[in-house]
């Protein structure tokens, strides 16, 4: 089907006609993607049987937007709590609450909600124009492909690690350590679990995530007495319109940086296996790559805010491309949409734009109203939210506590991943008061077992050669990739100070 | 107008309260379940051993749009995929209540399967039971449509010069152990691959990162065009055209493998069988209804997959699918191990 220009209008205002269900989407979304723990999908199937008494096109265009507004709001508590509300906000907390904590939490949403709602439109409009070429990104990539590009988002640890190498590297050790706890992917045999049942799967990453950030905040939180701190106090009190314009005079500033990094978001989205957390961790560690000024990050950075919140919305465009372009869900999201499409009989893959060729590119559309209406919506909110930064923690902390330990138990329904959200509050605390980053733990939790699981595939695909890693040529790329940006910082700072040195002399 | 208000008395009030009291004293009594209104009272719980938004996720939720007319409840459903369906199964037999409200639905082939390969402690048979069967699917092996292999008779040539790569959902599967004996029958080689999912295997064939995948026909007939099926694990292709007319593994090479398919069905706890008899009686009587309702199979055609998918099959029956399948499991354990008994 040909989109034209009156197609496009078309669709444009059909979806926006669907209004009524995008804007309670987006709430829903907003509000469930704060918590941690309540994802995306949960809460899509959760609200599954609703959808499926709803014409398709309705359903799809309440999840579409559901689905990109749980990224966007995963990113508030990000930023004013040190808490990722999901595992693709985690990279938002490095620049993100440092930014809270100097009273400039109201700018640093401003800029995650332009970063995530401009990264979001500029992929879902790339994505409605280019899907052909984008369902070919999935051809061209895979498990050894795959173990590069993840192991990308785990350099982030080196970049963490850079203010002090030796804790960085422990911490994202240990993480790795405690990610390869589970079953193991070819003959499920059970490996460091201790017999415990609920760790057959691995170190369950939502308790894990809410330990790490949330419990261990709550503890540090109450040994002051507010978030921000006593410089930034004035700052916080005052926080106005003003403070929203300046965030987004600084994200139309950076313009190129948002769609360079929801770009990565897009690529990272498309290849199914891969999610918002590895595309978020690839573009800050990228974004930190190309910076002329990379050791301004983690102390509070615009673009380290902008980077990981552009990518982790730009991978929602990305997630459905290969279930509309091939008929294969990109994700666990794109997967429960996936019950939808069938229960209402309608054929997907390359099959659905034959058929239903307004409904496939409609849903692509809907994306785009969702991030324009999301604009709308949450960009007065900046403000007030921003106050939750001044409310005392003797009040926050143990709020912070209660809700966390609900969403620690909400995905599996096991009292026992209470115990792990308490136990990793309890690492997390430690790692803190001893300068250990829980950012760098987590990256291990969430990247080891997936690196490990793309490696033995590519391994058994090889008959056991390790050699697999280097058979091909955008691999091979991405290598060289990898090792200059682990390189490139080092030969630029030895070339900066040569070069002063040359002058000096 | 007649006065419809009551002066309470004492002996009228004391006569309210004790009928009161003597409600709530059934209700929280063993007796409760005499007095108890007609089962089911409340929703139906329903356990998945894998993810969600996967076949099993789907296959429940269709049957249970059609169950409701017969069960007069709602369904509501978790998932608890891990250690190939272990994770999920036990969970099933050591926290829901055996009470005939919690049921578990899976893949009856690939489950059964990791009963005997991986030894949980939720027994089949003597902690849970499958009670029935909602359809059956054939096993079968495809490539995609760039692949050059274009029958199975090429790909088994390609398998004697050369280890041909394989993707499966998971080791312990009807589909793996298919190939398996294709391979001990006919000297080919094969290496399986798990991709943990029908989706990222079928991927992993249609972007040629392996040679071939192997997987419920279901997969490979909604990927239409996508891929090209080569054999069936059956007696018959059923599926004709919309299965690519693809010849039945023992036509073509005169072997003897088993037919291999995966049912998905119900279980239940052993024990709530025994505590609820009538309870189950309900569930068993509707489940079949429902799966016999031409309704259940116009919705799986209106899914995309072939009638012939639906297949209602009861308590014997599905116990009996359940036994060959773990004397298949025995008999192939040591090539799904790797390791010679």
């Amino acid at each position: 089907m040909e989109l034209s220009a009156d197609t496009v209008l078309e669709l444009f205002l059909h979806s926006l006609s669907l209004w009524w269900v995008i804007v309670p989407a987006i709430v829903v979304g907003i509000i469930m993607g704060a918590i941690p723990g309540f994802a995306a999908h949960n809460t899509i199937i959760i609200l599954l049987p609703l959808t499926l008494m709803v014409p398709v096109e309705v359903a799809l265009t309440f999840m579409v937007a559901l689905y990109c507004a749980t990224h966007l709001g995963g990113g508030i508590p990000a930023i004013l709590m040190n808490i990722p509300g999901t595992g693709g906000a985690a990279a938002t907390t490095l620049d993100g609450h440092e930014m809270a904590k100097q009273g400039k939490a109201q700018q640093a949403l401003v800029l995650a909600f332009a970063a995530s709602t401009l990264g979001g439109l500029i992929t879902s409009i790339v994505t409605l124009f280019a899907l052909p070429v984008l369902s070919l990104v999935g051809y061209y990539v895979h498990s050894v492909e795959m173990v590069v590009i993840m192991l990308f988002g785990l350099t982030l640890i080196a970049v963490i690690a850079a203010e002090d190498t030796v804790k960085g590297l422990i911490a994202g050790f240990f993480g790795l350590m405690l990610g390869a706890m589970g079953a193991d992917h070819v003959y499920a045999a059970p490996r460091g679990t201790f017999g415990l049942l609920e760790l057959f799967d691995g170190v369950p990453l939502i308790p894990a995530l809410i330990g790490l950030f949330a419990i261990s905040e709550a503890f540090v939180m109450i040994e002051q007495e507010t978030i921000v701190s006593s410089k930034g106090q004035d700052r916080a009190q005052r926080a106005s319109w003003a403070d929203t314009f300046e965030g987004l005079r600084i994200a139309a500033a950076n313009w190129w940086h948002i769609v360079w990094t929801s770009f990565i978001g897009l690529l990272v989205g498309v290849l199914p296996g891969a999610g918002a957390s590895i595309g978020a961790f690839v573009a800050y560690q990228q974004s930190r790559f190309f910076s002329k000024e990379p050791e301004k990050y983690g102390t509070g950075y615009a673009k380290g805010v902008l980077a990981p919140e552009a990518a982790n919305n730009g991978v929602t465009s990305g997630t459905l491309v290969p279930l509309l372009a091939i008929g294969i869900p990109g994700g666990s999201t794109a997967a429960v949409m996936m019950i939808v499409l069938q229960f209402h009989g309608v054929p997907f893959g390359p099959r659905l734009f034959v058929e239903s060729p307004l409904l496939a590119f409609g849903v692509i559309m809907s994306m785009v109203v969702a991030y324009i209406f999301m604009i709308l919506t949450i960009l007065p909110m900046a403000r007030y939210l921003a106050k939750v930064t001044v409310i005392p923690t003797r009040l926050l902390a143990p709020m912070i506590v209660a809700f966390t330990l609900v969403g620690a138990f909400v995905p599996r329904s096991f009292v026992f991943d209470l115990g792990v959200a308490v136990a990793f509050g309890v690492i997390g605390y430690i790692a803190r008061k001893t300068g250990y980053h829980v950012a760098a733990i987590l990256i291990g939790v969430i990247l080891g077992p997936l690196v490990e699981q793309s490696y033995i595939r590519a391994l058994r695909i090889s008959l056991g050669d390790p050699l697999v890693l280097f058979s091909s040529t955008l691999g091979n790329v991405l290598w060289v990739m990898l090792v200059l940006s682990l390189a490139m910082p080092y030969i630029l700072n030895w070339l900066r100070r040569r070069k002063a040195a040359q002058a000096a002399s | 107008m007649q006065d419809f208000t009551i002066t309470p008395t004492r002996r009228s009030f004391l006569r309210g309260s004790a009928a009161v009291a003597g409600a709530g004293i059934l209700s929280a009594s063993p007796f409760r379940k005499t007095w108890a209104a007609a089962f089911p009272e409340r929703n139906i719980q329903i356990l998945i051993p894998t993810g969600e938004g996967g076949g099993a996720d789907r296959d429940a939720r269709m049957f249970s749009t059609v169950w409701r007319k017969y069960l007069n409840t709602n369904f509501e459903y978790s998932y608890y995929p891990g250690a190939a369906g272990q994770v999920g199964y036990e969970f099933y037999a050591a926290k829901s209540e055996p009470d005939c409200y919690n049921l578990l639905f899976g893949n009856l082939g690939p489950e059964i399967i990791m009963q005997a390969m991986q030894k949980p402690k939720a027994k089949l048979g003597k902690d849970f039971i499958y009670f029935c069967q909602t359809t059956d699917e054939t096993m079968c092996v495809f490539v995609g449509k760039n692949s050059k292999i274009k029958t199975i008779e090429q790909l088994v040539d390609e398998a004697k010069k050369r280890v041909v790569t394989v993707a499966t959902s998971r080791l312990p599967h009807p589909a793996s152990i298919g190939v398996l004996a294709l391979g001990e029958a006919t000297g080919a080689k094969f290496q399986l691959v798990p991709f943990g999912g029908g989706n990222p295997s079928a991927m992993a064939a249609i972007t040629g990162e392996v040679d071939c995948c192997t997987l419920p026909i279901t997969n490979a007939i909604q990927l239409d065009k996508e891929v090209l099926i080569l054999t069936v694990f059956s007696k018959k292709n059923v599926f004709g055209e919309m299965a690519d007319n693809a010849p039945p593994v023992n036509d073509v090479f005169g072997t003897k493998i088993p037919e291999l398919s995966s049912s998905r069905g119900f279980a239940i706890h052993v024990k709530a069988i025994e505590t609820y008899p009538d309870r189950f009686k309900t569930i068993e009587e509707s489940v079949k209804k429902a799966a016999l309702d031409p309704e259940y199979a116009d919705l799986v055609e209106k899914a995309g997959m072939p009638r012939s998918f639906v297949r209602y099959g009861g308590r014997e029956e599905t116990v009996a699918f359940a036994e060959e399948m773990l004397a298949l499991a025995e008999k192939y354990g040591s090539l799904l191990a790797a390791k010679k008994k």
